[in-house]
């Protein structure tokens, strides 16, 4: 499909490129996986962007919203999304194939800090849908493995048939320099050899952690934040080397809509990634 | 720049601003609103406020960001709109509604630069009215830093003295106007300096209402987040979200996509006004609400209006207009709630 974009002005920041979907395939029943490539070749090799980070995705008529990043910078070229089907739009973007076009604009947020966590170990945490983020920064740590300490990943879903990226965590679990768990809630297959129950429940089988040299990342379901930071306080990684990036209602993206102010800070600015220290001072973040 | 004009000299300068798209006051189905005037002779400055502020000229409640739809060879094609190219005069405007432009220009502006709102505040040039009686039972702009005569974000202030108007231009925007009128302008005189002392300061004495030591407000809400005051004061609201939608400094705005419903197909990325009243304003696309409930909503606006922006930006998100107050059917009194958080506890 062809397509272009006419624009008067630079740096309007409501104007999207085009980018076309390269691949796209099912990840679990109402999750796909959307791999993008901007048209413009240019665009395509000049985007940069840090784990965390979000772009705003559209679908020309149905709307746009946010959705996090879940490539890693490490492997420029490519966009990569995991998306859920919700609403409006979500239902447009899976009924889209191979060589159709959507709007992409972005990249926008903080990110992770990922200078600030090289040389540390890095403790990745995720639940369902917070792969999405998660992911992103697990492969840039294993793209640029000498530059961690330990990679821990433990990744918990609700059954083996909702764990989004299973194949390819299972293949990690090879990996000698990755410390990998995953476990599901429950086990619908009778063929899971992982863990059961719910994520918390991995944390016994990790080796012991130096926590002044440790970083904690999350994201998840609203509910699994208070039970996975009372693990990292309990392995006591101090406040500020606990990190989670959260969810918000955007619009604009660039601090000028409103929806997602919380305090005197805007989400899509200032997040969405926020450490634990941020989550006590600002109330409503979660 | 300081000037006397005859008010019946007005309509004359008004004439030769021809070049201009001129918005004025005007009195329709018993209320005021500002709209395009045709002849000098619409304009009318004896006016209480209106209805709503004239931030909708500069940030419309509806506005095509930009137009998408396919060509004859089926590709897709998206084109950028940007406001109209013209030069814009808006007369009549209160002091608040004015000050109001000043403080969503903080928004606006920045590192990302909102092209929509920064083309249009900069194209247009705003004449105010100062209030010599309040346009409103519930004006409170002396409790939030402003005044009746303020002149924070005008080109050029009237001040009505009868006969005549007492014309104080602030920029070069407003100069350039006065420039037009050539002629029509004299320089004030010294006991007209001074009856303009008087009728200001005369002025600020007829307001009825206010919140007195308004500084001690920011500084108490940041205790009372978790206040069960919020319920309270939220009990009776009906989300109808009038108050920020007639708020002069409220700027929240949706992104949204219309379609053709008949081939072929074509739409528009609209931005409109949203309310942060709405349920849907913070509704995450899984159910999830951070701001569930009515008290959650109603914290929020008094939180950004005077502590929250206060923080960032040094100045209440609020100038006193008083529309909120006078409009809110189920009168929810926000002066009325900042006394009573001045006093809590």
């Amino acid at each position: 499909m062809k397509g272009k974009i006419n624009e008067t002005t630079q740096n309007n920041p409501f104007l999207p490129e085009l980018a076309r979907i390269i691949s796209t395939h099912y990840l679990t029943k109402d999750v796909k996986f959307f791999q993008v490539r901007f048209s413009d070749m240019e665009k395509a090799l000049s985007f940069r962007y840090e784990p965390g980070q979000f772009a705003m995705v559209s679908v020309l008529g149905a709307g746009e919203a946010p959705f996090c990043l879940s490539s890693s910078p490490s492997r420029p070229g490519l966009l990569e999304f995991c998306i859920q089907k919700k609403g409006t739009l979500t239902n447009a973007l899976f009924r889209l194939r191979e060589n159709d076009l959507v709007g992409v604009r972005g990249p926008y947020g903080n990110g992770f800090p990922m200078g600030d966590m090289e040389g540390k170990d890095v403790l990745i945490v995720m639940g369902g849908l917070g792969v999405a983020p998660l992911r992103s920064v697990l492969l840039y740590c294993l793209d640029n493995r000498d530059l961690f300490n330990r990679v821990i990943l433990l990744h918990g879903a609700r059954t083996p048939s909702d764990m989004i990226f299973r194949d390819e965590f299972m293949a990690l679990k090879e990996r000698v320099d990755l410390e990998c768990f995953l476990t599901v809630d429950e086990d619908d297959t009778g063929t899971w050899k992982e863990n059961i129950g719910v994520v918390t429940t991995l944390f016994p089988k990790l080796k012991k952690i130096d926590p002044s040299q440790a970083y904690g990342l999350v994201c998840g379901p609203p509910v699994m934040y208070k039970f996975v930071i009372k693990e990292f306080i309990q392995l006591n990684i101090p406040k500020n080397q606990i990190l989670m990036t959260l969810e918000r209602r955007m619009k604009c993206g660039v601090g000028k809509c409103g929806h997602c102010a919380i305090d005197y800070i805007y989400t899509c600015l200032d997040g969405p990634v926020f450490t634990y220290w941020d989550v006590i001072h600002m109330r409503e973040l979660i | 720049m300081e000037k006397i004009l005859q008010k019946k000299s007005f309509p004359k300068w008004v004439e030769k601003l021809d070049a201009y798209e001129i918005y004025s006051p005007v009195k329709k189905d018993n209320t005021w609103s500002y709209e395009i005037i045709n002849t000098p002779g619409d304009i009318e400055l004896d006016y209480p406020n209106a209805v709503q502020a004239p931030k909708k000229i500069i940030n419309p409640q509806r506005e095509v960001v930009l137009e998408f739809g396919r060509s004859d060879d089926d590709s897709l094609e998206v084109t950028e709109v940007l406001p109209e190219e013209k030069s814009v005069v808006i007369f009549g405007v209160r002091p608040c509604d004015a000050k109001a432009l000043t403080l969503t220009d903080l928004v606006f502006s920045g590192d990302i630069k909102d092209n929509y709102y920064g083309k249009r505040r900069k194209q247009t040039a705003i004449i105010g009215l100062a209030c010599n009686t309040p346009p409103s039972p519930n004006c409170f702009c002396t409790s939030v830093d402003g005044s009746p005569h303020s002149e924070d974000g005008f080109d050029i202030l009237l001040t009505d003295l009868g006969d005549r108007y007492f014309v104080k231009s602030l920029t070069n925007k407003g100069n350039n106007l006065i420039n037009l009128g050539k002629g029509l302008f004299v320089a004030p005189k010294a006991n007209e300096k001074k009856e303009i002392a008087k009728i200001h300061a005369d002025a600020e004495k007829k307001l009825k209402r206010q919140v007195n030591d308004a500084e001690k407000i920011p500084p108490k809400l940041k205790e009372m987040f978790e206040s069960p005051f919020w319920d309270e004061e939220s009990m009776s609201c009906l989300r109808c979200g009038i108050c920020t939608y007639l708020c002069p400094t409220c700027h929240c705005f949706d992104i949204s996509d219309e379609v053709t419903s008949v081939a072929p197909f074509k739409g528009y990325r609209i931005r409109t006004w949203d309310n942060c009243q709405f349920p849907d304003f913070t509704m995450h696309s899984s159910g999830h609400n951070p701001r569930p409930d009515k008290a959650s909503r109603l914290r929020q606006r008094i939180m950004h209006k005077y502590q929250y922006f206060v923080e960032c930006y040094d100045h209440y998100q609020c100038t006193g207009c008083g529309r909120c107050v006078s409009k809110c059917p189920v009168g929810i009194d926000i002066i009325e709630v900042l006394n009573k958080v001045r006093d809590y506890g």
